[in-house]
């Protein structure tokens, strides 16, 4: 299977001499093509930022990131927002969907940045919609969705580029169980039909038991991993339970 | 530590709000340029003649006001935008547990600063520009200026300060007011509310477009063919349907644009289109209103600009007539009165006036006929220029000198002298410049009919030489016979003079003082008569001085409306790029780049402030047309109100798109 994000030894260091603040302290890991990674961590363990360093928003201290054998790392500004237009697709807490726009426009923007063309964006909006069940929203304004669906849009919005990976962070973080329940469904389907390669950061163990394989990240460093292989969901979640209960004194940040 | 708050927020605002500082500044600088004038030396020339002082004074005076109300109305607009924009430092200070009493004395301190600071650039810019003003109005009065001489009021400044003072004073107040009101929660989630976005049937909007289409044009329709002669309720008809007009045309436009685009796909699906369309439709939506308001401002601004530089053009063509005499004057005559007392000559006996023997001059009596104009000409006036003769105020009736009389002046003139039998009249006017009537008249007409007496008209076209210099561009005389039997009233009793070359400059000393004297009444307890006396000099300069009044009007309004109107559209646009900021950091966040952003703003900012342009100066053209009729089209007048209002709005949109890009980026 063929890879397609490598972190090798990165480290983000804040600060300068003298009062340094490790928030990535020498991490390494591999993401396959078809692979729905979920990295979890207590609040200041350092997941965002290293979401933040994969997805080129901020930059590593050392090391490479390696996504589609192009080392991101090295990438010009240009190169910078060429690829991150083109090879990932973002999907945000707190949806960052533009108001004054449709669900269909909305989705259409991430198309029109890339300079495609009237007819093949239609096309692909209908297909993406069909995939994601939000046809019948499609004219209608964020206002007037859920919180669900606004998440949905934006899923749709993500994936509709058809991105060599998909970053989530923290999807499931302003929906209700019965949202987060179904939007999960899309990513299980997305992740299992159409072999998109996700990966989600989030606190939540119900969230990350929809996951192949879990990163546990605790001060900067990967504390524990956790793959999913023949276990039921059911069984995975209790297994989340016990390594989030293991990750030791901040259990109530975790929950 | 409060005027520590307020002083840095105010060092942060020069950063942030540098429009808003710019607005002040500005505003106070022209005010007090304007204001200034009376201390410049051209003007001080021109003071020395009492009534144009007098007309300088009321009309500034009247203006300050007018045009302080105006300012402190968009001083309180804007203060209360950047109010609105700073909710949530407001709460955060309230969660803090500082009382709204502490906070409004926050908020005075920071208006005080900013008043003192802006008060201080403006009129420290204001003296700046007033030594270039000078220069100005030494060039429109046509005089020269033998040395620079620097320019300070002491008066404007004061003014200024105190008129500012109320506005800065008021917006205190409204502060107050402002802060009293708001509830904490509000304050808080200031930045969370969302945009309404008002939905709209695309059937009305296309429908409503076309309306307001149908609205404008038919208003231009109508100026076009009636001009601004049409009466006083049908005016008030066309202005009304044009405002309307622009109303609804800036209602249904984005909405109407919108639709339109949203079929082309091509278009609409290129780049972040759909955002910047979208944008663009919700400030338009929202900001209708304001922009109809900026839309008439501007469209004023341009008339104002315009006429004033045109009507110095107009009058500098004007005084190019050559003027007969050096100098004219007439005593009214008061019927009551016996022939004595309404005689010229021997009013300027009793003052102990005596023309020396180089000034000649002669004699002369108006009379008026029992004929009046209208009754005259009434064959061939068409139903238009009898409004001509009603506007031009030439109707009653027909004035008369005797032959003798003219004679007289024709001699003074170096001419020779008329011969007029006992029938026949000459026809002295200038008439047939304005009424096609006259000549036509004097082409079929040979006889002139007074009391039931034919005349014969002697003349083929009528003599447009004027009677004395200052009877205006519009006269109409009757050359009668000296024995004419008819009825005869005195109307005037006159005077003209030539000066002789070697003594012009003595001689015309002695007049103008003599007629400045007349024009204060000082010789009423001598004589009651009411005598009126111009010199050539006299009458161009009054001339310059009305075109000087009217372009320092024009410019002072017209500055203050496009200062108005760009600060309000600048404003709107920085408020509405911080309200738009998380819009900015979604586009970032999908991977639109910087160049895009930056692109989007621009395009943003442009049709923002064009389409108010656009439209004004489409409304201008057509007003200006309708009212050619009026002015002498000269295209340097043209170029200047284009380059003000270019150098002015333009300025204002730069700022505008630094300041927005500036707010995106910066925050990012």
């Amino acid at each position: 299977m063929q890879q397609i994000l490598s972190v090798e030894k990165i480290e983000k260091y804040y600060g300068n001499k003298g009062n340094i603040t490790k928030a990535i302290d020498n991490i390494s890991f591999n993401v396959n093509e078809g692979e729905f990674l979920g990295i979890m961590g207590p609040s200041g363990s350092g997941k965002t930022t290293l979401l933040n360093c994969i997805s080129t928003i901020d930059h590593v201290t050392t090391g490479k990131i390696i996504i589609n054998d192009q080392d991101i790392t090295k990438l010009k500004k240009k190169g910078l927002e060429a690829f991150r237009r083109d090879e990932l697709g973002f999907i945000f807490q707190d949806f960052n969907l533009l108001d004054t726009l449709t669900a269909y426009e909305n989705i259409a923007l991430a198309l029109t940045i890339q300079n495609r063309g009237a007819m093949e964006i239609d096309r692909l909006i209908k297909d993406v919609a069909e995939k994601l069940d939000i046809s019948g929203i499609l004219n209608k304004f964020p206002f007037q969705l859920s919180g669900g669906q606004k998440q949905r849009v934006a899923c749709a919005r993500a994936i509709v580029t058809e991105p060599s990976l998909i970053l989530a962070d923290e999807p499931t973080g302003a929906l209700d169980s019965k949202s987060s329940r179904l939007l999960l469904n899309s990513f299980e389907k997305l992740n299992k039909e159409y072999q998109s390669t996700i990966l989600m950061v989030t606190h939540d163990s119900f969230t990350a038991s929809y996951a192949n394989r879990i990163l546990f990240i605790k001060d900067g460093r990967i504390f524990n991993e956790l793959v999913r292989g023949n276990d039921t969901r059911k069984e995975f979640f209790n297994k989340i339970i016990e390594v989030v209960t293991l990750l030791g004194g901040d259990v109530g940040n975790v929950l | 530590m409060f005027s520590k708050i307020a002083f840095n927020n105010v060092k942060r605002s020069f950063k942030d709000y540098s429009i808003y500082f710019l607005t002040l500044t500005l505003a106070v600088c022209i005010f007090y340029s304007f204001n200034s004038l009376d201390s410049q030396q051209a003007i001080q020339e021109m003071n020395k003649n009492s009534v144009f002082r007098e007309s300088l004074e009321l009309l500034m005076s009247g203006t300050s006001v007018f045009v302080s109300v105006v300012l402190g109305g968009l001083i309180v607009y804007a203060n209360n935008f950047l109010i609105k924009k700073r909710k949530r430092e407001l709460g955060l200070y309230m969660t803090l547990g500082m009382s709204k009493a502490k906070i409004s004395r926050i908020l005075i301190v920071e208006t005080l600063l900013i008043g003192i600071i802006s008060l201080i650039a403006g009129i420290g810019l204001g003296i700046i520009v007033s030594q270039g003003l000078s220069v100005l109005t030494a060039n429109i009065l046509s005089m020269d200026l033998e040395k620079y001489k620097f320019v300070f009021s002491l008066g404007a400044m004061m003014k200024s300060i105190v008129y500012f003072g109320i506005i800065y004073l008021l917006v205190m107040i409204f502060n107050q007011f402002t802060i009293s009101k708001y509830k904490l929660i509000d304050l808080l989630n200031a930045s969370k509310r969302n945009e309404e976005v008002k939905l709209k049937n695309s059937f009305v909007s296309v429908l409503t477009f076309i309306l307001s289409l149908a609205f404008l044009i038919f208003a231009y329709m109508r100026i076009l063919k009636s001009g601004l002669n049409a009466e006083d309720t049908e005016l008030i008809i066309t202005v009304l349907m044009g405002v309307f007009g622009t109303l609804l045309f800036f209602f249904s436009l984005s909405s109407f644009f919108l639709q339109f685009a949203q079929k082309n796909k091509s278009y609409y699906f290129k780049n972040i289109n759909i955002f910047v369309l979208r944008q663009i439709n919700n400030k338009v939506n929202t900001n209708f209103l304001s922009m109809t308001i900026i839309c008439l401002m501007l469209f004023l601004t341009i008339s104002l600009i315009f006429t004033a530089f045109d009507l110095k053009g107009t009058i500098d063509k004007n005084s190019a007539n050559t003027y007969p005499f050096d100098a004219s004057a007439f005593l009214v005559a008061d019927q009551k009165e016996d022939l004595a007392v309404n005689d010229i000559e021997a009013y300027l006996n009793n003052i102990d006036f005596t023309f020396e023997s180089y000034e000649k001059h002669a004699f002369f009596d108006e009379y008026l006929l029992d004929l009046t104009i209208e009754d005259l000409l009434s064959k061939y006036l068409s139903e238009e220029e009898q409004i001509t003769i009603q506007e031009n105020y030439l109707y009653g009736p027909v004035s008369a000198l005797k032959i003798s009389d003219y004679n007289a002046i024709l001699k003074l003139k170096g001419h020779e002298d008329v011969d007029l039998k006992d029938d026949e009249v000459l026809v002295v006017s200038s008439y047939g410049t304005i009424l096609q009537a006259l000549p036509e008249y004097m082409k079929n007409e040979d006889h002139i009919t007074i009391e039931d007496k034919a005349y014969a008209i002697k003349n083929d076209v009528p003599i447009e030489e004027n009677i004395r210099i200052n009877k205006g561009s519009s006269f109409f005389y009757l050359i009668i016979p000296d024995d004419f039997t008819g009825n005869l009233q005195l109307e005037f009793s006159s005077f003209n003079v030539l000066y002789e070359d070697r003594y012009y400059n003595k001689s015309e000393e002695k007049f103008s003082t003599l007629f400045n004297n007349l024009a204060e009444n000082k010789y009423r307890e001598i004589h009651p008569g009411l005598v009126i006396g111009s010199t050539i000099d006299q009458i161009k300069e009054r001339e310059n001085g009305s075109a000087a009044l009217f372009i320092f009007l024009g410019l002072f309004l017209g500055l203050i409306f496009i200062i108005s109107s760009a600060a309000v559209m600048a404003l709107q646009q920085l408020s509405d790029a911080s309200d738009s900021l998380e819009r900015y950091k979604s586009l970032k966040k999908i991977g639109v780049t910087d160049k895009m952003i930056n692109g989007a703003i621009l395009k943003q900012c442009l049709i923002y402030f064009l389409l108010p342009l656009g439209l004004a100066v489409i409304h201008s053209l057509v007003g200006i047309k309708a009212v050619s009729g009026m002015f002498h089209f000269n295209y340097e007048s043209v170029l200047i109100s284009a380059l003000i209002l270019v150098i002015i709005y333009g300025g204002y949109f730069y700022a505008t798109y630094v300041g927005v890009k500036n707010i995106v980026k910066g925050r990012n």
